[in-house]
Protein backbone atom coordinates (compact mmCIF):
# COMPACT_ATOMS: atom_id res chain seq x y z
CA UNK A 1 0.00 0.00 0.00
CA UNK A 2 2.87 2.53 1.20
CA UNK A 3 6.30 2.11 -0.18
CA UNK A 4 9.16 4.28 0.72
CA UNK A 5 12.55 4.31 -1.64
CA UNK A 6 15.25 6.30 0.02
CA UNK A 7 13.26 9.23 0.89
CA UNK A 8 15.01 12.15 2.25
CA UNK A 9 13.16 15.93 2.89
CA UNK A 10 16.02 18.19 3.17
CA UNK A 11 14.55 21.60 4.02
CA UNK A 12 17.73 23.35 4.32
CA UNK A 13 21.30 22.88 4.31
CA UNK A 14 21.65 21.66 7.53
CA UNK A 15 18.10 21.03 8.15
CA UNK A 16 17.00 17.52 7.02
CA UNK A 17 13.47 15.98 8.55
CA UNK A 18 13.63 12.64 6.63
CA UNK A 19 16.84 11.06 6.04
CA UNK A 20 17.54 8.43 3.34
CA UNK A 21 14.09 6.42 4.47
CA UNK A 22 12.95 3.05 3.36
CA UNK A 23 9.98 0.99 4.06
CA UNK A 24 7.05 -0.98 2.86
CA UNK A 25 3.69 -0.82 4.52
CA UNK A 26 1.28 -3.58 3.66
CA UNK A 27 -2.65 -3.41 2.60
CA UNK A 28 -4.58 -3.40 5.96
CA UNK A 29 -1.84 -2.98 8.30
CA UNK A 30 -1.40 -1.47 11.48
CA UNK A 31 1.91 0.44 12.30
CA UNK A 32 2.47 3.32 14.89
CA UNK A 33 5.29 5.70 13.77
CA UNK A 34 7.44 6.81 16.71
CA UNK A 35 10.40 8.84 17.88
CA UNK A 36 11.24 11.99 20.03
CA UNK A 37 9.80 15.34 18.88
CA UNK A 38 11.77 16.30 15.62
CA UNK A 39 12.46 13.11 14.27
CA UNK A 40 10.67 13.35 11.42
CA UNK A 41 7.42 11.56 11.84
CA UNK A 42 5.10 14.58 10.78
CA UNK A 43 7.26 14.87 8.03
CA UNK A 44 6.72 11.70 6.99
CA UNK A 45 3.04 11.50 7.11
CA UNK A 46 2.76 14.84 5.27
CA UNK A 47 5.00 13.63 2.75
CA UNK A 48 2.54 10.65 1.93
CA UNK A 49 -0.52 13.29 1.80
CA UNK A 50 1.64 14.94 -0.65
CA UNK A 51 1.54 18.09 1.69
CA UNK A 52 5.56 18.31 1.19
CA UNK A 53 7.31 16.62 -1.80
CA UNK A 54 10.74 14.80 -0.91
CA UNK A 55 14.06 16.06 -1.85
CA UNK A 56 15.21 12.19 -2.87
CA UNK A 57 13.77 9.09 -3.30
CA UNK A 58 10.46 7.64 -4.32
CA UNK A 59 7.05 7.26 -2.52
CA UNK A 60 4.78 4.93 -4.15
CA UNK A 61 1.19 4.96 -2.50
CA UNK A 62 -1.78 2.68 -3.58
CA UNK A 63 0.00 1.87 -6.77
CA UNK A 64 1.02 5.35 -7.76
CA UNK A 65 3.88 7.05 -7.60
CA UNK A 66 3.82 10.51 -5.76
CA UNK A 67 6.66 11.46 -6.22
CA UNK A 68 6.43 13.79 -8.99
CA UNK A 69 3.04 13.74 -8.89
CA UNK A 70 1.26 16.50 -10.76
CA UNK A 71 -0.60 19.52 -8.60
CA UNK A 72 -4.03 18.69 -10.16
CA UNK A 73 -4.13 15.44 -9.42
CA UNK A 74 -3.21 15.19 -5.90
CA UNK A 75 -7.08 16.01 -4.73
CA UNK A 76 -7.72 12.87 -6.34
CA UNK A 77 -5.10 10.77 -4.57
CA UNK A 78 -6.38 12.80 -1.09
CA UNK A 79 -9.43 11.14 -1.42
CA UNK A 80 -8.18 7.97 -0.52
CA UNK A 81 -6.43 9.12 2.72
CA UNK A 82 -8.10 10.13 5.67
CA UNK A 83 -5.77 12.48 7.90
CA UNK A 84 -6.55 13.01 12.02
CA UNK A 85 -4.36 15.84 14.09
CA UNK A 86 -3.61 16.72 16.82
CA UNK A 87 -5.40 19.83 16.95
CA UNK A 88 -8.34 18.87 14.77
CA UNK A 89 -8.52 20.82 12.62
CA UNK A 90 -12.10 21.30 12.48
CA UNK A 91 -14.24 24.30 11.35
CA UNK A 92 -15.30 26.18 14.46
CA UNK A 93 -17.88 28.28 13.03
CA UNK A 94 -19.64 24.81 11.38
CA UNK A 95 -21.83 22.38 13.13
CA UNK A 96 -20.80 18.60 13.62
CA UNK A 97 -22.80 17.62 10.79
CA UNK A 98 -21.60 20.11 8.08
CA UNK A 99 -17.75 19.39 9.29
CA UNK A 100 -18.11 15.68 8.61
CA UNK A 101 -20.33 16.53 5.46
CA UNK A 102 -17.69 18.78 4.54
CA UNK A 103 -15.25 15.99 2.66
CA UNK A 104 -17.58 14.62 1.11
CA UNK A 105 -19.06 17.75 -0.50
CA UNK A 106 -15.76 18.42 -1.23
CA UNK A 107 -15.60 15.04 -3.58
CA UNK A 108 -19.03 16.17 -5.38
CA UNK A 109 -21.08 13.33 -3.43
CA UNK A 110 -25.18 13.79 -4.04
CA UNK A 111 -26.77 15.21 -1.41
CA UNK A 112 -28.62 12.17 -0.33
CA UNK A 113 -25.68 10.21 -0.20
CA UNK A 114 -23.82 12.62 1.78
CA UNK A 115 -26.53 12.72 4.76
CA UNK A 116 -26.91 9.24 4.59
CA UNK A 117 -22.97 8.83 5.18
CA UNK A 118 -22.36 11.78 7.53
CA UNK A 119 -25.01 9.79 10.03
CA UNK A 120 -23.52 6.73 9.42
CA UNK A 121 -19.85 8.24 10.25
CA UNK A 122 -21.39 10.16 13.28
CA UNK A 123 -22.94 7.06 14.74
CA UNK A 124 -19.72 5.28 14.01
CA UNK A 125 -17.96 7.34 16.84
CA UNK A 126 -20.72 8.17 19.18
CA UNK A 127 -21.91 11.29 17.90
CA UNK A 128 -24.86 11.16 16.24
CA UNK A 129 -26.77 12.96 18.89
CA UNK A 130 -24.59 16.04 18.38
CA UNK A 131 -25.28 16.63 14.67
CA UNK A 132 -26.05 20.35 14.95
CA UNK A 133 -24.12 21.33 17.78
CA UNK A 134 -20.70 23.58 17.03
CA UNK A 135 -17.33 21.48 17.70
CA UNK A 136 -16.24 24.51 20.62
CA UNK A 137 -19.14 23.40 22.55
CA UNK A 138 -18.20 19.83 22.75
CA UNK A 139 -14.96 18.09 24.82
CA UNK A 140 -11.71 17.53 23.35
CA UNK A 141 -12.33 13.67 23.02
CA UNK A 142 -15.63 14.76 21.26
CA UNK A 143 -13.72 17.24 18.34
CA UNK A 144 -11.40 14.61 18.02
CA UNK A 145 -13.98 11.91 17.44
CA UNK A 146 -15.75 14.48 14.86
CA UNK A 147 -12.12 14.87 12.76
CA UNK A 148 -12.14 10.69 12.75
CA UNK A 149 -15.47 10.34 11.74
CA UNK A 150 -14.54 13.49 8.64
CA UNK A 151 -11.34 11.09 8.05
CA UNK A 152 -13.54 7.67 7.79
CA UNK A 153 -16.46 9.45 6.39
CA UNK A 154 -14.84 9.13 2.85
CA UNK A 155 -13.76 5.17 3.29
CA UNK A 156 -10.23 6.14 2.58
CA UNK A 157 -7.73 2.86 1.75
CA UNK A 158 -5.49 4.86 4.39
CA UNK A 159 -5.78 6.51 7.93
CA UNK A 160 -3.02 8.94 8.89
CA UNK A 161 -3.37 9.99 12.12
CA UNK A 162 -0.43 12.29 13.42
CA UNK A 163 -0.61 12.28 17.23
CA UNK A 164 -4.37 12.16 17.29
CA UNK A 165 -4.41 11.76 21.08
CA UNK A 166 -1.46 14.33 22.35
CA UNK A 167 -3.92 16.86 23.70
CA UNK A 168 -6.16 14.06 24.93
CA UNK A 169 -6.54 11.73 28.63
CA UNK A 170 -5.90 8.31 28.90
CA UNK A 171 -9.83 7.39 28.31
CA UNK A 172 -10.29 9.35 25.51
CA UNK A 173 -7.08 7.86 24.31
CA UNK A 174 -8.56 4.33 23.95
CA UNK A 175 -11.77 5.15 22.88
CA UNK A 176 -10.26 6.67 20.50
CA UNK A 177 -7.72 4.11 19.19
CA UNK A 178 -10.90 1.70 19.15
CA UNK A 179 -12.07 3.50 16.81
CA UNK A 180 -9.02 3.03 14.95
CA UNK A 181 -8.78 -0.93 15.70
CA UNK A 182 -12.14 -0.84 14.00
CA UNK A 183 -11.34 0.81 10.61
CA UNK A 184 -8.78 -1.42 10.55
CA UNK A 185 -10.12 -4.22 11.00
CA UNK A 186 -12.48 -3.36 8.02
CA UNK A 187 -9.18 -2.79 5.69
CA UNK A 188 -8.18 0.53 6.14
CA UNK A 189 -4.44 0.64 6.57
CA UNK A 190 -3.73 2.87 9.58
CA UNK A 191 -0.17 4.73 10.06
CA UNK A 192 -0.31 6.64 13.93
CA UNK A 193 2.26 8.64 14.80
CA UNK A 194 2.64 9.09 18.28
CA UNK A 195 5.18 8.90 21.08
CA UNK A 196 3.16 7.37 23.81
CA UNK A 197 4.84 3.95 24.42
CA UNK A 198 1.56 2.51 26.62
CA UNK A 199 -0.11 3.17 23.36
CA UNK A 200 2.48 -0.06 22.12
CA UNK A 201 2.06 -2.02 24.62
CA UNK A 202 -1.89 -2.29 25.37
CA UNK A 203 -2.37 -2.40 21.88
CA UNK A 204 0.70 -4.08 20.12
CA UNK A 205 1.10 -3.48 16.53
CA UNK A 206 3.96 -3.36 14.05
CA UNK A 207 6.33 -0.49 15.47
CA UNK A 208 8.62 2.10 12.76
CA UNK A 209 11.06 4.17 15.06
CA UNK A 210 12.48 7.46 13.57
CA UNK A 211 15.65 9.27 15.07
CA UNK A 212 16.88 12.35 13.43
CA UNK A 213 14.81 11.16 10.03
CA UNK A 214 16.48 7.70 9.99
CA UNK A 215 14.63 4.66 10.79
CA UNK A 216 15.97 3.11 13.71
CA UNK A 217 13.85 0.44 14.48
CA UNK A 218 10.81 -1.87 12.95
CA UNK A 219 9.26 -4.17 14.89
CA UNK A 220 6.36 -6.22 14.86
CA UNK A 221 4.73 -7.55 17.81
CA UNK A 222 5.35 -11.26 18.86
CA UNK A 223 3.60 -14.05 16.59
CA UNK A 224 2.98 -11.95 13.88
CA UNK A 225 4.69 -11.58 10.19
CA UNK A 226 3.58 -9.22 8.10
CA UNK A 227 0.54 -8.22 8.35
CA UNK A 228 -2.63 -9.17 9.99
CA UNK B 1 -24.28 20.11 -12.88
CA UNK B 2 -27.53 22.03 -11.60
CA UNK B 3 -26.62 20.54 -7.97
CA UNK B 4 -22.96 21.72 -8.26
CA UNK B 5 -24.33 25.07 -9.19
CA UNK B 6 -27.13 25.21 -6.40
CA UNK B 7 -24.04 23.93 -3.72
CA UNK B 8 -21.60 26.64 -5.00
CA UNK B 9 -23.92 29.19 -4.42
CA UNK B 10 -25.10 28.18 -1.11
CA UNK B 11 -21.89 27.49 0.01
CA UNK B 12 -21.13 31.05 -1.27
CA UNK B 13 -24.76 32.61 0.83
CA UNK B 14 -23.87 30.85 3.76
CA UNK B 15 -19.63 31.82 4.32
CA UNK B 16 -21.30 35.36 3.78
CA UNK B 17 -23.74 34.77 6.57
CA UNK B 18 -21.42 33.32 8.80
CA UNK B 19 -18.90 36.08 8.33
CA UNK B 20 -21.69 39.25 8.18
CA UNK B 21 -18.45 41.58 9.40
CA UNK B 22 -16.23 40.50 6.69
CA UNK B 23 -18.84 40.22 4.16
CA UNK B 24 -19.84 44.02 4.71
CA UNK B 25 -16.36 45.01 5.25
CA UNK B 26 -15.82 44.00 2.13
CA UNK B 27 -18.94 45.23 0.22
CA UNK B 28 -18.48 48.63 2.04
CA UNK B 29 -15.15 48.53 0.72
CA UNK B 30 -16.10 48.03 -3.04
CA UNK B 31 -19.11 50.67 -2.82
CA UNK B 32 -17.02 53.31 -1.27
CA UNK B 33 -14.26 53.15 -3.92
CA UNK B 34 -16.88 52.30 -6.80
CA UNK B 35 -18.66 55.70 -6.07
CA UNK B 36 -15.77 57.98 -5.66
CA UNK B 37 -14.36 56.65 -9.10
CA UNK B 38 -18.08 57.38 -10.67
CA UNK B 39 -18.30 60.60 -8.73
CA UNK B 40 -14.51 61.55 -10.24
CA UNK B 41 -15.94 60.54 -13.72
CA UNK B 42 -19.48 62.59 -13.38
CA UNK B 43 -17.40 65.82 -12.11
CA UNK B 44 -15.03 65.44 -15.26
CA UNK B 45 -17.82 64.63 -17.65
CA UNK B 46 -20.23 67.40 -16.72
CA UNK B 47 -17.16 69.82 -16.57
CA UNK B 48 -16.69 68.89 -19.94
CA UNK B 49 -20.71 69.03 -20.81
CA UNK B 50 -20.39 72.81 -19.48
CA UNK B 51 -17.65 73.38 -21.72
CA UNK B 52 -18.58 72.31 -24.53
CA UNK B 53 -21.82 74.43 -24.47
CA UNK B 54 -19.44 77.44 -23.90
CA UNK B 55 -18.27 76.48 -27.40
CA UNK B 56 -21.89 76.92 -28.54
CA UNK B 57 -22.13 80.32 -28.28
CA UNK B 58 -18.43 80.16 -30.98
CA UNK B 59 -19.24 81.41 -34.40
CA UNK B 60 -17.09 83.22 -37.15
CA UNK B 61 -17.50 87.02 -38.06
CA UNK B 62 -16.40 87.72 -41.43
CA UNK B 63 -16.50 91.94 -42.07
CA UNK B 64 -16.89 92.60 -45.78
CA UNK B 65 -14.73 94.88 -47.58
CA UNK B 66 -17.70 95.65 -49.34
CA UNK B 67 -21.09 95.44 -49.05
CA UNK B 68 -22.62 92.36 -51.76
CA UNK B 69 -25.72 93.61 -54.15
CA UNK B 70 -29.07 92.37 -53.79
CA UNK B 71 -28.48 90.52 -56.93
CA UNK B 72 -24.94 88.89 -55.43
CA UNK B 73 -26.57 88.12 -52.00
CA UNK B 74 -28.84 84.96 -52.53
CA UNK B 75 -25.69 82.95 -54.44
CA UNK B 76 -23.57 84.20 -51.36
CA UNK B 77 -25.33 83.07 -48.98
CA UNK B 78 -26.11 79.79 -50.73
CA UNK B 79 -22.17 79.16 -51.24
CA UNK B 80 -21.44 79.79 -47.86
CA UNK B 81 -24.18 77.16 -46.68
CA UNK B 82 -22.32 74.65 -48.60
CA UNK B 83 -19.06 75.36 -46.84
CA UNK B 84 -17.08 72.72 -44.99
CA UNK B 85 -18.08 73.09 -41.25
CA UNK B 86 -20.79 75.85 -41.38
CA UNK B 87 -24.44 74.96 -39.76
CA UNK B 88 -26.12 78.19 -40.76
CA UNK B 89 -25.27 81.82 -42.37
CA UNK B 90 -26.60 84.91 -41.54
CA UNK B 91 -26.21 88.36 -43.28
CA UNK B 92 -25.93 91.57 -41.49
CA UNK B 93 -26.02 94.53 -43.60
CA UNK B 94 -24.81 97.47 -42.82
CA UNK B 95 -28.18 98.94 -41.85
CA UNK B 96 -29.13 96.22 -39.59
CA UNK B 97 -25.55 96.61 -38.05
CA UNK B 98 -26.48 100.44 -37.25
CA UNK B 99 -29.64 99.04 -35.84
CA UNK B 100 -27.94 96.44 -33.52
CA UNK B 101 -25.87 99.40 -32.66
CA UNK B 102 -28.64 101.60 -31.99
CA UNK B 103 -30.49 98.95 -29.97
CA UNK B 104 -27.20 98.26 -27.78
CA UNK B 105 -26.72 101.56 -26.78
CA UNK B 106 -30.24 102.06 -25.36
CA UNK B 107 -30.93 105.74 -23.71
CA UNK B 108 -27.92 107.13 -25.88
CA UNK B 109 -29.17 106.43 -28.78
CA UNK B 110 -29.22 109.80 -29.91
CA UNK B 111 -25.46 110.10 -30.08
CA UNK B 112 -26.03 108.30 -33.59
CA UNK B 113 -28.27 111.46 -34.97
CA UNK B 114 -26.64 112.27 -38.50
CA UNK B 115 -24.32 109.33 -38.66
CA UNK B 116 -24.58 108.01 -42.19
CA UNK B 117 -26.48 104.69 -41.72
CA UNK B 118 -24.09 102.76 -44.32
CA UNK B 119 -20.81 103.45 -41.86
CA UNK B 120 -21.09 99.94 -40.56
CA UNK B 121 -19.34 97.44 -43.06
CA UNK B 122 -21.32 94.67 -43.38
CA UNK B 123 -20.81 90.89 -42.44
CA UNK B 124 -21.23 87.30 -42.34
CA UNK B 125 -22.11 85.72 -39.17
CA UNK B 126 -21.36 82.20 -39.56
CA UNK B 127 -23.12 79.35 -37.07
CA UNK B 128 -20.68 76.19 -36.71
CA UNK B 129 -21.19 72.20 -36.83
CA UNK B 130 -20.18 71.07 -33.42
CA UNK B 131 -17.28 69.69 -34.78
CA UNK B 132 -15.80 72.36 -36.02
CA UNK B 133 -15.50 74.44 -32.85
CA UNK B 134 -11.91 74.43 -32.54
CA UNK B 135 -8.73 76.16 -33.68
CA UNK B 136 -8.34 74.10 -36.34
CA UNK B 137 -12.17 73.78 -37.34
CA UNK B 138 -12.47 77.30 -37.63
CA UNK B 139 -9.00 77.48 -39.76
CA UNK B 140 -10.38 75.29 -42.19
CA UNK B 141 -13.27 77.68 -42.36
CA UNK B 142 -11.47 80.79 -43.06
CA UNK B 143 -9.45 79.32 -45.96
CA UNK B 144 -12.56 78.46 -47.59
CA UNK B 145 -14.22 81.80 -46.74
CA UNK B 146 -11.12 83.66 -48.13
CA UNK B 147 -11.39 82.13 -51.64
CA UNK B 148 -15.14 83.21 -51.68
CA UNK B 149 -14.69 86.84 -51.11
CA UNK B 150 -12.91 89.56 -49.69
CA UNK B 151 -12.97 89.91 -46.06
CA UNK B 152 -11.76 92.84 -43.91
CA UNK B 153 -11.19 91.45 -40.58
CA UNK B 154 -12.50 88.15 -38.80
CA UNK B 155 -13.44 87.94 -35.59
CA UNK B 156 -13.99 84.32 -33.54
CA UNK B 157 -12.80 85.01 -29.95
CA UNK B 158 -8.67 83.67 -30.91
CA UNK B 159 -7.36 84.19 -27.59
CA UNK B 160 -10.53 82.94 -25.67
CA UNK B 161 -10.52 79.24 -27.90
CA UNK B 162 -6.67 79.14 -27.26
CA UNK B 163 -7.64 79.36 -23.49
CA UNK B 164 -10.53 77.07 -23.80
CA UNK B 165 -8.14 74.60 -25.80
CA UNK B 166 -5.30 74.49 -22.96
CA UNK B 167 -8.45 74.17 -20.58
CA UNK B 168 -9.88 71.12 -22.09
CA UNK B 169 -6.69 69.50 -22.81
CA UNK B 170 -5.76 69.76 -18.87
CA UNK B 171 -8.93 69.06 -17.81
CA UNK B 172 -8.59 65.22 -19.91
CA UNK B 173 -4.78 64.93 -18.70
CA UNK B 174 -5.83 65.43 -15.14
CA UNK B 175 -8.89 63.40 -15.36
CA UNK B 176 -6.94 60.71 -16.97
CA UNK B 177 -4.42 60.92 -14.34
CA UNK B 178 -6.39 60.94 -11.36
CA UNK B 179 -8.71 58.45 -12.19
CA UNK B 180 -6.05 55.91 -13.00
CA UNK B 181 -4.74 56.95 -9.58
CA UNK B 182 -8.18 56.18 -8.07
CA UNK B 183 -8.82 52.78 -10.20
CA UNK B 184 -5.10 51.28 -9.11
CA UNK B 185 -6.36 52.97 -5.30
CA UNK B 186 -9.43 51.01 -5.58
CA UNK B 187 -7.91 47.71 -6.98
CA UNK B 188 -5.71 47.64 -4.35
CA UNK B 189 -7.86 48.39 -1.78
CA UNK B 190 -10.23 45.59 -2.35
CA UNK B 191 -7.78 43.20 -3.14
CA UNK B 192 -6.37 43.66 -0.05
CA UNK B 193 -9.80 43.95 1.96
CA UNK B 194 -10.54 40.25 0.23
CA UNK B 195 -7.06 38.58 1.23
CA UNK B 196 -7.99 40.02 4.97
CA UNK B 197 -11.33 37.61 4.47
CA UNK B 198 -9.61 34.91 2.86
CA UNK B 199 -6.76 35.02 5.90
CA UNK B 200 -9.55 34.53 8.66
CA UNK B 201 -10.50 31.49 6.68
CA UNK B 202 -7.58 30.34 5.51
CA UNK B 203 -8.29 26.78 8.08
CA UNK B 204 -11.05 26.63 5.44
CA UNK B 205 -9.08 26.78 2.98
CA UNK B 206 -6.59 24.25 4.16
CA UNK B 207 -8.84 21.71 5.25
CA UNK B 208 -10.87 21.61 2.07
CA UNK B 209 -7.37 20.89 0.59
CA UNK B 210 -6.88 18.47 2.65
CA UNK B 211 -10.13 16.28 2.32
CA UNK B 212 -9.31 16.30 -1.66
CA UNK B 213 -11.40 19.05 -3.20
CA UNK B 214 -10.25 20.02 -6.16
CA UNK B 215 -8.94 23.81 -7.06
CA UNK B 216 -11.89 24.47 -8.90
CA UNK B 217 -13.73 23.30 -6.34
CA UNK B 218 -12.69 25.63 -3.45
CA UNK B 219 -12.05 28.54 -5.72
CA UNK B 220 -15.87 28.67 -7.03
CA UNK B 221 -17.48 29.58 -4.48
CA UNK B 222 -15.03 32.31 -2.87
CA UNK B 223 -15.29 33.54 -6.59
CA UNK B 224 -18.86 33.43 -6.56
CA UNK B 225 -18.87 35.43 -3.01
CA UNK B 226 -16.96 37.90 -4.37
CA UNK B 227 -19.07 38.92 -7.60
CA UNK B 228 -21.96 38.95 -5.52
CA UNK B 229 -20.70 40.89 -2.56
CA UNK B 230 -19.35 43.17 -5.72
CA UNK B 231 -22.80 43.47 -7.46
CA UNK B 232 -24.51 44.47 -4.02
CA UNK B 233 -21.10 46.84 -3.46
CA UNK B 234 -21.78 48.45 -6.92
CA UNK B 235 -25.98 48.38 -6.36
CA UNK B 236 -24.99 50.34 -3.22
CA UNK B 237 -22.56 52.91 -4.67
CA UNK B 238 -25.57 53.46 -7.63
CA UNK B 239 -27.63 54.22 -4.59
CA UNK B 240 -25.65 56.79 -2.81
CA UNK B 241 -24.25 58.35 -5.82
CA UNK B 242 -27.40 58.86 -7.05
CA UNK B 243 -29.21 59.89 -4.05
CA UNK B 244 -26.21 62.36 -3.23
CA UNK B 245 -26.34 63.83 -6.46
CA UNK B 246 -30.60 64.13 -6.52
CA UNK B 247 -30.20 65.37 -3.02
CA UNK B 248 -27.61 67.51 -2.60
CA UNK B 249 -25.10 67.98 -5.61
CA UNK B 250 -27.54 69.07 -8.34
CA UNK B 251 -29.36 71.72 -5.94
CA UNK B 252 -26.38 72.91 -4.16
CA UNK B 253 -24.80 73.81 -7.64
CA UNK B 254 -27.68 75.52 -9.00
CA UNK B 255 -28.07 77.42 -6.07
CA UNK B 256 -24.64 78.73 -6.48
CA UNK B 257 -25.46 79.95 -9.86
CA UNK B 258 -22.66 77.84 -10.89
CA UNK B 259 -24.54 76.22 -13.50
CA UNK B 260 -26.46 78.23 -16.21
CA UNK B 261 -29.99 78.38 -15.56
CA UNK B 262 -30.99 75.92 -18.42
CA UNK B 263 -27.93 73.83 -17.67
CA UNK B 264 -29.25 70.24 -16.40
CA UNK B 265 -26.34 68.20 -14.88
CA UNK B 266 -25.09 65.28 -16.17
CA UNK B 267 -25.99 61.68 -14.32
CA UNK B 268 -24.91 58.22 -15.37
CA UNK B 269 -26.31 56.59 -18.30
CA UNK B 270 -28.22 53.50 -17.96
CA UNK B 271 -25.13 52.14 -19.75
CA UNK B 272 -22.88 53.48 -17.45
CA UNK B 273 -25.03 52.79 -14.12
CA UNK B 274 -25.26 48.96 -15.53
CA UNK B 275 -21.05 48.97 -15.87
CA UNK B 276 -20.77 50.64 -13.04
CA UNK B 277 -22.57 47.22 -11.27
CA UNK B 278 -20.67 44.67 -13.49
CA UNK B 279 -17.17 46.93 -12.61
CA UNK B 280 -18.50 45.97 -9.33
CA UNK B 281 -18.73 42.25 -9.81
CA UNK B 282 -15.69 41.91 -11.90
CA UNK B 283 -13.75 44.21 -9.47
CA UNK B 284 -15.04 41.23 -6.25
CA UNK B 285 -14.15 37.94 -8.95
CA UNK B 286 -10.70 39.39 -10.22
CA UNK B 287 -10.08 40.27 -6.16
CA UNK B 288 -11.07 36.91 -4.64
CA UNK B 289 -8.79 35.22 -7.34
CA UNK B 290 -5.91 37.07 -6.75
CA UNK B 291 -5.87 36.36 -3.00
CA UNK B 292 -6.74 32.77 -3.45
CA UNK B 293 -3.83 32.29 -5.29
CA UNK B 294 -2.09 33.33 -2.29
CA UNK B 295 -3.74 31.36 -0.03
CA UNK B 296 -5.15 28.05 -1.67
CA UNK B 297 -2.31 25.86 -1.94
CA UNK B 298 -2.50 22.45 -2.73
Amino acid sequence: MIQLYNVSKRYSRDSIAVNDLSLKIDKGEFVYVTGASGAGKTTFLRMLYVAERPTRGQILVAGQNITRIRSQHIPYLRRKIGVVFQDFKLLQSRSVYENVAFALEAQGKKRFEVSKKVYQALKEVGLEHRLQRKPQELSGGEQQRIAIARALVVDPLILLADEPSGNLDQGVTLEIMELFKRANARGTTVLLATHDYNLHERFPRRVITLDAGKLVGDQRPLGTVGPE
Amino acid sequence: MLEAVRYFFLRALRNMRQWPFLCSAAILTMAVSLATIATFFLIVVNIEQLASRWTQEIQVIAYLQRAPSAQELPTLINKMEQLEGVEKVAYVSPQAAMERFRERLGEDAALLQGVRPDLLPASFELGLVAEYRSQKGIEVIIEQLESLIAIDDLRYGQTWLERFNNFVSMLRFVGAFVGGFLLFATLFIVANTIRLTLYARRDELEIMALVGATMRFIKIPFMLEGAIQGFVGGLLSLLFLSASFSLIISKSLNAFWLTPADFDLLFLTAAQQLFLVLAGVVLGVLGSLSSLRRFVRI
